[in-house]
């Protein structure tokens, strides 16, 4: 079959009719109309219908072409006709016409699919295969399937899209693309790093980069000026909803720049990816230093689509007599809160005091939450009546209250509970009264964080990583209090409360570096042994640099509002890290190991972590999720060994029958003719009577990961 | 009383009429009567409430019984320490008590208060409310101190239910005469071998008389019999670990405090739940199926070839006859496998799902079992009591 002059299904025009073309691709759909059979064709372009008459191609042609099935790869040749008034498809490109089939070829066959694929759009009223309905790992390992999906086709075309947008517009401002190794040395970015054992240099490792961050700025020293990469990193990191152990970020260095430079150049790009998904971004973007994010907002990826910002409001409270409040503010603690423009509908002092003053707050780790609903120009609540007429008229104030607002405020010792919690509640408030208006993309620059924190010995450490240039230089490196007030030269990019990415303006003075490594309280030689390669490097003429990373993979999922990155990676690593497809990873074998080294020389021939060395009792209690103590670890072990016998009698007397599970003979019993419905039970919420904790009408439980 | 029961009704009752009226049956905790605390005897379950009746509870309700209470039990109700089964009506208290019977449970309680213990044949009695552990092995067992009552509970109790989809679409065989001339009983050598001298002699005479009655009795060759043991732990124990898996403090069960997520939650609690034997034989499980499966389904060949084997032996007898030990009363707590050595003469009719009788064994050294083929349970009752009438077992 000569494919050269194969047309794209999706791309046949309705003055193609009366034309003869050669299609391929796979069956999407097809429907038996007694005798006449049409075949919805789909290629990446899209999909068109394709008929199967016997007036056309004969009745043995039908017959034959009556064995295609779902994902059938196919080519016919046939005859473009005009749909006949009244059976057009509006749901596809190609409605008006169909093709009528003279030449049928089955280049491949396939078995019946695991899941549906065709997303069936052009059938009324049929389920489509959506992501929602399909268990993501069965999606994974048959992702090959799940890519023939228009959704999944049309997700990484438009990734591809992005990409080259980046590749072309950084071109066109002068950067140039470098590839870095992968097989590398671990730098300090703080995540576990993925080693790769070196079979020439026994029990010696590389590590995968975490990001190229040495690098890249050893491309600045090199002289390159203005560099960029779509690197591909990996972090060995405990497993988070939306991360994988590998990723994709775009790298940027560039010299003799500063933040201005920086931050226009992102802007100027970050609107065009989301431009590809056609969403339009106004420039310039939001700027907040750290500060202020978290005095307002509560967390350090501010979420702008909504209000709902913080309120200092301690210093109207310092005569108060409500108890609480003062004992709060004799320890030195500190009163914020939120005003509710609008919302004492939606929020009833059940709701207030039941829901978010007992349970919600509590479990953002708040003591408690004083809450307030403005009526008739007076502050109602609970314990109004302990606040001075001068406090409440402050509120009033303060807060601007109107009628129909609700107030809510959180009081701790500590500063970093009430941002945190009242953070927390702010989100928690803007979901559920609906704040947030879907479509709605807030850019915002998070800037001048601390350079440092404080570590529980009582020095200090580095916030991002050691070589990000400090606001000012005149620091004295043993005064931690001093240390702890420098603010550094990074900055995020934050959208809708997610950052994309971040960078800093670096360090290129050598004094200034081992300035910065005498704070952090490393001497010289631990310092070399570090980092001694890359130090050297500054002894020969740094120039100024910095630059930024964005986490593409994040980006693109953003753009395309898919509901997890994987939805935008061909082939991702599901939730545990391990990838259903190849099924990696995988154990390999003994020879492999033995060829690297990492077979125990001369001992009893076990592998670094391998079974034997592990506690049987430990696993045991792992995977069945059943806490042992250590006085119970003596008789559990006892049991373990009399299962282990009784094992080996089993293996030993197994005989040839097939195993039994049951006795009698196997009922398989169908519930005919009844319907499903709700248990009485969850009804009236006895099924949740014996629960331990209740959300709402839900079971509550910790969360999968802390 | 009260070290008896766990549970007693205290809601007004008006009984219906019926064949059981006015018989006062007690449950245990793993028996659901809706409103009543069920915790099945763990921690697990502290606090659970039954939220409707079990099916056999719904029939017997039905038929005028009164469910008076619940009696002390095992954790899970495996093995008999710490159950107090059988002793209201060692003191008259009842007419008759609902004890799961696992590998011999209802049987063993029954014969330490005097009284008849009944396991029913497994697949005729709905599982639906109870809170089971081992779900292919464990029935219903009846205890009274009158076959009859056993009798006339079993049949309203046993039969489908649309609730319990395993329950296959069998129904118990009538009855069929007892004949001293011509029913003939096996006795399994290897049952009888390990028994001590005086254990000896008190079967021996036992058959004797019924020898002397005319019966004819068998002897039978059952090599593998001792295999039944170790097949019901190794299978046992995989069930129940598989059955443990909903005792997750999510919905029931009191939650192990301050942990910070998912896998904490479950280790910590389910660790704090389950008491040191139910421990063992869960991890036992938990080794089976996640280290040595395929020794597992060896297990579950083995029990196919034991089944067979047994069907042999009740196809060449009507029934089969072997004496139980009398449990002792140990005073600190039995081990998994000190506890399975109690059950070994029991058990072997959970693996093969047959209905088995023990009768009253007063101050006898040694107790008395009657089995019969599966489906057989009321010509099995009928023996039981032409053996009592007869005086036998005394």
């Amino acid at each position: 079959m000569d494919f050269s002059q194969r047309v794209f299904c999706g791309e046949v025009k309705t003055d193609d009719a009366g034309r003869d073309i050669l299609l391929a691709g796979w069956v999407d759909a097809y429907r038996d109309h007694g005798g006449l059979l049409f075949i919805h064709l789909r290629d990446r372009s899209g999909i068109i219908q394709i008929v199967f008459s016997p007036d056309v191609a004969g009745e043995n042609f039908c017959r034959q072409a009556a064995a295609l099935r779902a994902e059938f790869c196919i080519a016919v040749q046939g005859e473009v006709r005009r749909r006949l008034s009244g059976t057009e498809n509006p749901n596809i490109e190609t409605g008006e016409i169909e093709i009528f089939v003279k030449k049928l070829n089955v280049l491949g066959e396939s078995d019946p699919l695991p899941f549906a694929i065709s997303d069936k759009a052009m059938v009324a009223g049929s389920a489509s295969a959506g992501e929602d309905n399909v268990a993501e790992d069965l999606r994974l390992q048959y992702r090959y399937l799940d890519i023939r999906r228009p959704v999944m086709q049309n997700n990484l075309l438009l990734r591809h899209r992005i990409f080259l947008t980046v590749r072309e517009f950084l071109s066109s401002r002068g950067f140039v693309e470098v590839e870095t190794p992968c097989l590398t040395m671990s730098t300090p970015e703080g995540a576990r790093d993925y080693l790769v054992p070196s079979r020439v240099h026994e029990q010696k490792f590389y590590a995968l980069p975490q990001s190229p961050q040495l690098f890249k700025q050893l491309l600045m020293i090199g002289g390159m000026e203005r560099y960029f990469q779509l690197a591909r990193c990996f972090r060995d990191e405990d497993l988070r909803p939306n991360r994988q152990p590998e990723f994709t970020q775009l790298d940027i260095e560039a010299s003799f720049i500063d933040e201005e430079f920086l931050y226009d150049l992102i802007e100027d790009l970050t609107c065009r990816m989301f431009s590809i998904g056609g969403i339009t971004l106004k420039r310039p973007f939001a700027r907040m230093t750290y500060r202020e994010a978290m005095d307002t907002t509560g967390s350090d990826r501010p979420d702008l689509r909504f209000g709902l910002r913080f309120v200092e409001v301690t210093d109207l409270f310092s005569q108060t007599k409500y108890a609480i409040f003062r004992q709060i503010l004799q320890r030195g603690g500190c009163i914020k809160g939120i005003n509710i423009k609008g919302q004492s509908e939606k929020l009833s002092k059940n709701v207030l005091q039941n829901e978010y003053a007992k349970e919600i707050a509590p479990s953002f780790g708040a003591k408690g939450m004083t809450w307030m609903r403005a009526e008739e120009g007076r502050l109602e609540s609970n314990i109004v009546q302990f606040f001075s007429e001068a406090e409440l008229n402050g509120l009033k104030k303060r807060f601007n209250v109107e009628d129909g607002d609700v107030l809510i405020m959180v009081a701790d010792p500590s500063y970093q509970i009430v941002v945190s919690a009242l953070g927390q509640l702010r989100l928690h408030l803007a979901n559920r009264l609906g704040l947030i208006s879907a479509g709605s993309f807030y850019p915002v620059w998070v800037t001048e964080f601390p350079l440092f924190e404080a570590t529980d010995e009582g020095g200090v450490t580095s916030s991002h990583h050691p070589f990000t240039a400090p606001d000012r230089v005149d620091f004295d490196p043993k005064n931690v209090e001093d240390l702890l007030q420098l603010r550094s030269r990074a900055y995020d990019l934050v959208v809708n409360g997610e950052e994309l990415g971040g960078g800093s303006i670096r360090i290129n003075n050598r004094d200034l570096q081992r300035k910065i490594f005498a704070a952090l309280g490393l001497t010289e030689e631990e310092t070399k042994e570090k980092f001694g390669f890359f130090l050297r490097a500054f002894d020969f003429g740094a120039p100024p640099h910095g630059g930024l990373a964005l986490g593409m993979d994040r980006t693109v999922s953003m753009i395309l509002q898919t509901s997890s990155i994987r939805e935008v990676i061909a082939f991702p690593k599901n939730r545990s890290a391990a990838c259903p497809l190849t099924g990696a990873p995988s154990s390999v074998k003994r020879e492999q190991l033995a060829e690297l080294g990492l077979l125990n020389p001369g001992g009893e021939n076990t592998l670094p972590g391998d079974a034997h060395q592990e506690n049987l009792l430990d696993r045991i209690s792992w995977v069945s999720r059943i806490g042992a103590t250590a006085e119970e670890r003596k008789t559990l072990e006892q049991a373990l060994v009399q299962a282990d016998k009784l094992a080996i009698l089993a293996r030993e007397n197994a005989g040839l029958d097939d195993p039994l599970c049951t006795v009698t003979p196997v009922a398989n019993r169908m519930r005919e003719g009844a319907k499903e419905k709700r248990s009485i039970f969850a009804e009236k919420g006895q099924l949740l009577k014996s629960a331990p904790a209740v959300k709402g009408s839900y079971f509550k439980v910790n969360a999968v990961l802390e | 009383m009260e070290d008896i029961f766990s549970y007693r009704r205290e809601e007004s009752f008006n009984a219906k009429e019926g064949l059981l009226k006015d018989w006062k049956i007690t449950v245990q905790p793993n028996i659901s009567v809706a409103g009543w605390p069920a915790d099945a005897g763990s921690k697990a379950l502290a606090d659970f409430t039954a939220l409707e009746d079990a099916t056999i509870i719904d029939r017997l309700k039905n038929a005028g019984a009164d469910i008076c209470g619940a009696t002390k039990m095992s954790e899970f109700g495996f093995g008999i320490k710490g159950s107090k089964a059988g002793e209201a009506l060692r003191k008259k208290e009842v007419n008759a008590e609902l004890v799961l019977d696992l590998m011999g449970e209802a049987r063993l309680a029954a014969m330490r208060a005097n009284v008849f213990g009944f396991k029913p044949g497994y697949g005729i009695i709905s599982r639906f409310g109870l809170i089971g552990l081992i779900p292919s092995m464990e029935a219903c067992g009846i205890l009274s101190s009158e076959v009859s009552l056993i009798g006339e509970i079993l049949k309203i109790i046993a039969g489908a239910d649309g609730k319990d989809f395993c329950l296959p679409d069998e129904s118990l065989l009538p009855a069929v005469e007892i004949i001293p001339g011509k029913t003939k009983v096996g006795v399994i050598r290897e049952a009888v071998q390990g028994l001590s001298e005086k254990e000896n002699e008190f079967f021996t005479s036992q058959l004797g008389k019924i020898k002397e009655a005319g019966w004819k009795i068998k002897e039978l060759t059952f090599s593998e019999y001792d295999l039944c043991q170790s097949v019901h732990n190794i299978i046992g124990a995989v069930e129940a670990s598989s059955c443990a898996g909903r005792y997750d403090s999510v919905r029931y069960g009191k939650r192990a405090p301050g942990t910070k997520n998912w896998n904490e939650m479950y280790l910590q609690s389910r660790g704090a739940f389950f008491g040191l034997l139910i421990k063992s034989y869960l991890f036992q499980g938990a080794y089976f199926q996640f280290e040595k499966y395929s020794d597992y389904e060896s297990a579950c060949r083995i029990r196919k070839h034991l089944v067979r084997e047994i069907e042999k032996l009740t196809a060449q007898t009507d029934f089969l006859i072997t004496p139980v030990r009398m449990p002792k009363n140990a005073s600190t707590p039995l081990s998994l496998t000190e506890t399975y050595d109690q059950f070994a003469a029991t058990l072997f009719a959970n693996v093969a799902g047959l209905p088995a009788l023990c009768m009253p064994a007063g101050e006898n050294v040694c107790g008395i079992q009657i089995c019969g083929a599966r489906l057989c349970d009321l010509s099995l009752l009928s023996l039981g009591e032409y053996l009592c009438n007869q005086g036998w077992g005394k």
